[in-house]
Protein backbone atom coordinates (compact mmCIF):
# COMPACT_ATOMS: atom_id res chain seq x y z
CA UNK A 1 0.00 0.00 0.00
CA UNK A 2 1.19 3.79 -0.95
CA UNK A 3 -0.73 5.26 1.50
CA UNK A 4 -3.69 3.58 3.59
CA UNK A 5 -5.92 4.28 0.54
CA UNK A 6 -3.51 3.64 -2.61
CA UNK A 7 -2.15 0.53 -3.82
CA UNK A 8 0.45 0.13 -6.26
CA UNK A 9 -0.60 -2.20 -9.43
CA UNK A 10 -3.80 -4.46 -9.15
CA UNK A 11 -6.25 -5.02 -5.81
CA UNK A 12 -5.81 -8.85 -5.72
CA UNK A 13 -7.91 -11.44 -4.28
CA UNK A 14 -5.42 -12.06 -1.70
CA UNK A 15 -5.39 -8.05 -1.18
CA UNK A 16 -9.22 -8.43 -0.60
CA UNK A 17 -9.49 -10.65 1.60
CA UNK A 18 -6.97 -9.22 3.99
CA UNK A 19 -8.96 -6.10 3.90
CA UNK A 20 -12.32 -7.67 4.49
CA UNK A 21 -10.78 -9.36 7.64
CA UNK A 22 -9.82 -5.70 9.00
CA UNK A 23 -12.81 -4.75 11.73
CA UNK A 24 -14.00 -8.13 11.61
CA UNK A 25 -13.88 -8.31 15.26
CA UNK A 26 -16.87 -5.93 15.35
CA UNK A 27 -19.55 -8.11 16.68
CA UNK A 28 -21.65 -5.02 16.22
CA UNK A 29 -21.61 -5.55 12.58
CA UNK A 30 -24.72 -7.16 11.09
CA UNK A 31 -23.93 -6.79 7.31
CA UNK A 32 -20.61 -6.10 5.31
CA UNK A 33 -21.09 -4.44 2.05
CA UNK A 34 -18.36 -4.23 -0.53
CA UNK A 35 -18.20 -2.73 -3.97
CA UNK A 36 -15.06 -4.29 -6.46
CA UNK A 37 -14.56 -2.07 -9.50
CA UNK A 38 -12.82 -3.86 -12.36
CA UNK A 39 -10.87 -3.16 -15.49
CA UNK A 40 -13.00 -3.62 -18.62
CA UNK A 41 -11.34 -4.93 -21.63
CA UNK A 42 -13.73 -2.25 -23.73
CA UNK A 43 -13.34 -2.17 -27.60
CA UNK A 44 -12.67 1.76 -29.21
CA UNK A 45 -11.88 2.05 -32.82
CA UNK A 46 -11.13 -1.83 -33.44
CA UNK A 47 -8.37 -1.42 -30.53
CA UNK A 48 -9.29 -3.29 -27.34
CA UNK A 49 -8.33 -2.13 -24.08
CA UNK A 50 -5.67 -4.57 -22.24
CA UNK A 51 -4.76 -2.15 -19.29
CA UNK A 52 -5.39 1.17 -17.57
CA UNK A 53 -3.12 3.03 -16.38
CA UNK A 54 -3.89 5.15 -12.90
CA UNK A 55 -2.36 8.07 -12.01
CA UNK A 56 -3.45 10.28 -8.56
CA UNK A 57 -2.69 13.13 -6.77
CA UNK A 58 -1.75 11.55 -3.87
CA UNK A 59 -1.74 14.02 -1.30
CA UNK A 60 -4.73 15.08 -1.47
CA UNK A 61 -6.57 11.88 -2.26
CA UNK A 62 -5.85 11.32 1.20
CA UNK A 63 -7.61 14.33 2.52
CA UNK A 64 -10.49 13.75 0.09
CA UNK A 65 -11.54 10.21 1.19
CA UNK A 66 -10.88 10.95 4.59
CA UNK A 67 -13.90 13.31 3.72
CA UNK A 68 -15.56 11.24 2.13
CA UNK A 69 -15.59 8.78 4.97
CA UNK A 70 -16.54 11.59 7.07
CA UNK A 71 -19.73 12.62 5.23
CA UNK A 72 -20.74 8.83 4.96
CA UNK A 73 -20.62 8.59 8.48
CA UNK A 74 -22.96 11.16 9.41
CA UNK A 75 -25.36 10.82 6.60
CA UNK A 76 -25.70 6.84 7.62
CA UNK A 77 -25.78 6.84 11.43
CA UNK A 78 -25.92 2.99 10.71
CA UNK A 79 -22.33 2.52 9.46
CA UNK A 80 -19.34 1.31 11.25
CA UNK A 81 -16.61 1.58 9.39
CA UNK A 82 -15.90 2.28 5.44
CA UNK A 83 -13.25 1.65 3.72
CA UNK A 84 -11.45 2.91 0.18
CA UNK A 85 -8.72 1.73 -1.64
CA UNK A 86 -8.02 2.76 -5.54
CA UNK A 87 -5.02 1.86 -7.85
CA UNK A 88 -2.18 3.47 -8.78
CA UNK A 89 -0.67 2.18 -11.72
CA UNK A 90 -1.21 -0.54 -14.41
CA UNK A 91 -4.17 -2.42 -13.27
CA UNK A 92 -4.75 -5.38 -16.71
CA UNK A 93 -8.03 -5.82 -17.93
CA UNK A 94 -10.24 -8.40 -15.44
CA UNK A 95 -8.50 -7.36 -12.41
CA UNK A 96 -9.81 -5.35 -9.59
CA UNK A 97 -8.79 -1.10 -9.47
CA UNK A 98 -11.14 0.01 -7.14
CA UNK A 99 -12.20 -1.09 -3.51
CA UNK A 100 -15.37 -0.17 -1.58
CA UNK A 101 -15.91 -1.62 2.27
CA UNK A 102 -18.96 -0.36 3.82
CA UNK A 103 -19.73 -2.22 7.58
CA UNK A 104 -22.90 -0.99 9.51
CA UNK A 105 -24.98 -2.68 11.83
CA UNK A 106 -28.10 -3.71 9.10
CA UNK A 107 -28.24 -4.07 5.39
CA UNK A 108 -29.95 -0.89 4.61
CA UNK A 109 -28.23 1.89 5.22
CA UNK A 110 -24.67 -0.51 4.46
CA UNK A 111 -25.84 -0.79 1.09
CA UNK A 112 -26.90 2.45 0.50
CA UNK A 113 -23.77 3.68 2.31
CA UNK A 114 -21.46 1.43 0.01
CA UNK A 115 -23.75 3.26 -3.33
CA UNK A 116 -22.46 6.64 -1.19
CA UNK A 117 -19.45 5.83 -1.04
CA UNK A 118 -18.87 4.84 -4.73
CA UNK A 119 -20.85 7.80 -6.27
CA UNK A 120 -18.28 10.44 -3.97
CA UNK A 121 -15.32 8.65 -5.24
CA UNK A 122 -16.05 9.13 -8.34
CA UNK A 123 -16.78 12.32 -8.13
CA UNK A 124 -14.44 13.75 -5.40
CA UNK A 125 -11.00 11.26 -5.84
CA UNK A 126 -8.48 12.82 -7.54
CA UNK A 127 -7.59 9.94 -9.94
CA UNK A 128 -7.12 9.57 -13.79
CA UNK A 129 -6.53 6.67 -16.01
CA UNK A 130 -4.83 5.94 -19.61
CA UNK A 131 -5.83 3.09 -21.63
CA UNK A 132 -3.04 0.79 -22.96
CA UNK A 133 -3.96 -1.08 -26.26
CA UNK B 1 1.79 41.04 -5.08
CA UNK B 2 3.22 38.45 -7.00
CA UNK B 3 4.35 35.44 -5.39
CA UNK B 4 6.35 32.16 -6.41
CA UNK B 5 3.68 29.29 -6.65
CA UNK B 6 4.35 25.68 -7.49
CA UNK B 7 2.02 24.23 -10.17
CA UNK B 8 1.58 20.48 -10.38
CA UNK B 9 -0.12 18.94 -13.95
CA UNK B 10 -2.42 15.94 -13.43
CA UNK B 11 -3.58 13.88 -15.71
CA UNK B 12 -4.16 15.31 -19.31
CA UNK B 13 -2.80 18.64 -17.80
CA UNK B 14 0.71 16.39 -17.82
CA UNK B 15 0.14 14.73 -21.35
CA UNK B 16 -0.36 18.33 -23.00
CA UNK B 17 2.22 19.90 -21.25
CA UNK B 18 4.82 17.02 -21.02
CA UNK B 19 5.55 18.40 -17.09
CA UNK B 20 4.66 17.01 -13.93
CA UNK B 21 5.13 20.55 -12.14
CA UNK B 22 6.61 24.08 -12.83
CA UNK B 23 7.47 27.19 -10.69
CA UNK B 24 5.35 30.27 -12.20
CA UNK B 25 5.13 33.34 -10.63
CA UNK B 26 1.63 35.42 -10.37
CA UNK B 27 -0.87 37.06 -7.68
CA UNK B 28 -3.37 34.92 -8.19
CA UNK B 29 -5.05 32.17 -9.88
CA UNK B 30 -6.92 33.58 -12.46
CA UNK B 31 -3.69 35.77 -13.55
CA UNK B 32 -1.65 31.96 -13.09
CA UNK B 33 -4.22 30.19 -15.31
CA UNK B 34 -3.95 32.88 -18.40
CA UNK B 35 0.11 32.77 -17.70
CA UNK B 36 -0.22 28.79 -17.98
CA UNK B 37 -2.11 28.57 -20.76
CA UNK B 38 -0.36 31.13 -22.88
CA UNK B 39 2.58 29.22 -22.41
CA UNK B 40 0.62 25.85 -22.95
CA UNK B 41 -2.07 26.79 -25.36
CA UNK B 42 -2.81 23.20 -25.51
CA UNK B 43 -4.05 23.09 -22.39
CA UNK B 44 -6.56 25.72 -23.46
CA UNK B 45 -8.80 22.70 -25.16
CA UNK B 46 -8.93 20.27 -21.75
CA UNK B 47 -11.32 21.30 -19.05
CA UNK B 48 -9.86 21.88 -16.05
CA UNK B 49 -10.19 22.77 -12.21
CA UNK B 50 -7.75 24.27 -10.27
CA UNK B 51 -7.12 22.80 -6.25
CA UNK B 52 -4.82 25.43 -3.78
CA UNK B 53 -2.66 23.93 -1.53
CA UNK B 54 -4.81 20.24 -1.72
CA UNK B 55 -8.33 21.96 -1.52
CA UNK B 56 -10.64 22.55 -4.65
CA UNK B 57 -10.80 26.07 -5.41
CA UNK B 58 -14.83 27.48 -5.97
CA UNK B 59 -13.65 30.98 -7.07
CA UNK B 60 -10.31 32.81 -7.84
CA UNK B 61 -8.25 32.95 -5.02
CA UNK B 62 -5.04 35.13 -4.38
CA UNK B 63 -1.30 33.67 -4.23
CA UNK B 64 1.37 33.47 -1.35
CA UNK B 65 5.08 32.46 -1.79
CA UNK B 66 4.75 28.42 -1.61
CA UNK B 67 1.52 27.96 -2.67
CA UNK B 68 0.60 24.13 -4.03
CA UNK B 69 -1.80 25.17 -6.95
CA UNK B 70 -2.95 21.73 -8.70
CA UNK B 71 -3.99 21.66 -12.12
CA UNK B 72 -6.84 18.73 -12.00
CA UNK B 73 -8.39 17.57 -15.64
CA UNK B 74 -11.68 15.69 -14.98
CA UNK B 75 -11.46 12.85 -12.43
CA UNK B 76 -11.68 9.10 -13.82
CA UNK B 77 -11.35 6.98 -10.68
CA UNK B 78 -12.83 4.01 -10.58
Amino acid sequence: MKNRFLVGGPITPLLISELMTLGSDDNGTGAVSVFIGKVRDDETDGKRVKAIEYSAYEDMVIKEADEIIRTVRSAFSDVRTVMIVHSVGIVKAGEASLFIMVTSGHRDQGTRGCRHTLEMVKEKLPVWKKEIY
Amino acid sequence: MEAEVRVLFFGAAQEATGRTEETFRAGDTASLRRIITDKYPSLAIIPFRLALNRTMLKDDSDLEKNDVIAILPPFQGG
